[in-house]
């Protein structure tokens, strides 16, 4: 557990000693806000499911970035040597990398939370479906968080991690697409169940069953598993 | 008693690559052991299987008495590791770093505070300790790369040409504050500089391609170096050519006196080598040479490439 603690308060630590952490969450606040708001004002509708869709949107983008160097970096600058050398498992690197980057999206997605104080002050919003987006959302933004960690242990090149990241990223988004084709229908219900986003319009609708969260848990558990299989194999 | 660290017919291979073809070796705590030879003959592969860093293909890898491939977490828990480029996190402050070490190797919040201040105090980093890693002089993240090898106080140090890139004054308290941290201590210090080395260790294990090999003699005859005044060069080289016993002579002049040196078949060739240049020359000095470490090295390395 001390081994745990002490890698997730380096990252910590790393995440707000660089601008990238404050950068990040200027951008997703402020994006954020600038969806909400147009929804708010413009469309006159108090409630958040455009808000939310904008912000998977938003996390698509910014996900890639925030996991890149989770990884990229320490092998790039040989410090995965001094991780794989102390005594820590691979289990713990791993599980403190991502409980550290887990943090970053909580306090992205808190930041974000005040659009609801307006909301309630002005508005009889039904808190149900907001709550339930919320939930949602932090399911999406740590499904993606995994991939990009996998991705990232895999080079040694942010840049590369995160354009690769933003394109498994992206694939799966989009992987209902191909569900339409119709040379395919055989794999019509697979492409649907691997779709990030048929899987979160139900959750920002209110409707979170155990399937929805069994799948981006699944993803995450996946991608997390492999990313010790990668370390693992990076001794052999 | 149990070796701090014990190579047993280890063998690691990269993509089909023999790096280490059945290595054994065994280091006990007190000892410098350096590890020697060219680029590419397995030296950094060696500190990386003891450092828990790669696995070997076949044999065991043991330290302090704990199997690396078994129990591995707990056979870390001896190491202290340098590697050839120090692993800093360069957004860190020196003390955050150190810190982070610490902690990850499991020394008690109680006393990591104190251990840390230990550790820069010991590397001449307590006036650094709140300057951020990435801009610090190559010397000072050798030093922070030294103290969190000796954090935790391990009983294993592995130092990847810990000495590498310094300039010369710093090379000299680079080995300083390596045999400082070394007392009590089983270290395995790897290097491709000769020098650094014998300044070093107290013993040396030679790998090339992938195998120990021994230490040869440059020479199988003793070699001596003459000092002579008085003398012309062509002179003092025909008289001692003339001896018998006496080959491979050369010859060179230096501050006005004539330096020779040759090898000398038996024990009293110095004694007739002395007795040939008195009547003709001062004899400044006389005395055998001893191969250096370098030289043994160069001559393994040639015995080996021929064979």
């Amino acid at each position: 557990m001390n081994g745990f603690l002490a890698l997730f308060a380096k990252e910590m630590r790393e995440y707000f000693a660089t601008p990238i952490a404050f950068v990040l969450l200027a951008v997703f606040w402020a994006l954020a806000g600038w969806f909400f708001s147009f929804s708010l004002f413009f469309v006159n509708l108090a409630q958040m499911v455009g808000s939310f869709h904008n912000m998977s949107l938003l996390l698509l983008l910014v996900m890639p970035l925030l996991t890149m160097r989770i990884f990229a970096e320490e092998n790039r600058n040989g410090t995965m040597e001094l991780l794989m050398s102390l005594p820590l498992s691979e289990l713990q690197i791993v599980l403190a990398k991502f409980a550290a980057a887990f943090v970053m999206l909580l306090i992205m997605l808190a930041g974000s939370a005040s659009a609801v104080v307006p909301l309630v002050l002005f508005a009889q919003p039904d808190l149900g479906p907001i709550l339930g987006g919320y939930i949602g959302i932090t399911l999406l933004g740590a499904a993606f968080m995994g991939v990009g960690i996998l991705v990232s242990s895999l080079t040694a090149n942010q840049i590369v991690a995160a354009l690769i990241t933003w394109g498994v990223l992206t694939l799966f988004w989009f992987a209902d697409y191909a569900a339409s084709i119709d040379a395919v229908p055989m794999l019509r219900g697979l492409f649907l169940h691997l779709s990030f986003s048929v899987h979160y319009v139900d959750v920002i609708r209110g409707v979170i069953n155990l399937g929805t969260v069994c799948y981006f848990a699944s993803v995450l558990v996946m991608s997390l598993t492999l990313t010790v299989l990668v370390l693992k194999g990076r001794r052999a | 008693m149990t070796a701090s660290v014990e190579f047993k017919n280890v063998r690691k291979s990269y993509g089909g690559h023999a790096v280490l073809r059945g290595v054994s070796f065994s280091v006990q705590r007190g000892e410098i052991v350096g590890l020697l030879g060219p680029n590419g003959c397995g030296k950094t592969t060696t500190l990386r299987l003891i450092a828990g860093f790669l696995a070997p293909d076949t044999g065991s890898v043991r330290v302090c008495g704990e199997d690396q491939g078994s129990d591995s977490i707990a056979a870390r828990q001896h190491i202290g590791y340098l590697p050839e480029r120090p692993p800093l996190y360069d957004a860190l402050r020196v003390k955050d770093y150190l810190d982070f070490v610490a902690a990850a190797k499991g020394v008690p919040r109680a006393t990591r505070k104190s251990a840390v201040a230990a550790a820069m105090h010991d590397y001449g980093l307590s006036h650094m300790a709140t300057k951020v890693i990435a801009t610090l002089s190559k010397g000072y993240r050798q030093r922070v790369g030294l103290a969190q090898a000796t954090l935790a106080d391990p009983e294993v140090l592995l130092l990847d040409e810990a000495t590498n890139g310094l300039d010369a004054l710093q090379i000299v308290e680079a080995r300083a504050l390596i045999r400082a941290g070394a007392a009590g201590r089983a270290v395995l210090f790897c290097s491709h500089l000769m020098q650094e080395v014998a300044a070093l260790c107290d013993r040396v294990i030679v790998l090339h391609e992938g195998l120990p090999v021994e230490l040869a003699d440059p020479s199988p005859t003793p070699r001596f170096e003459l000092r002579l005044g008085g003398i012309a060069i062509d002179v003092a080289k025909a008289l001692l050519e003339r001896l018998p016993d006496i080959s491979q002579v050369e010859a060179h002049s230096e501050d006005a006196q004539v330096v020779l040196r040759c090898s000398g078949a038996t024990a009293q060739a110095a004694d007739a080598m002395a007795r040939a240049m008195l009547p003709h020359a001062a004899l400044l000095s006389l005395e055998a040479l001893r191969p250096t470490l370098e030289d043994r090295f160069i001559a393994a390395m040639r015995r080996e490439d021929r064979a």
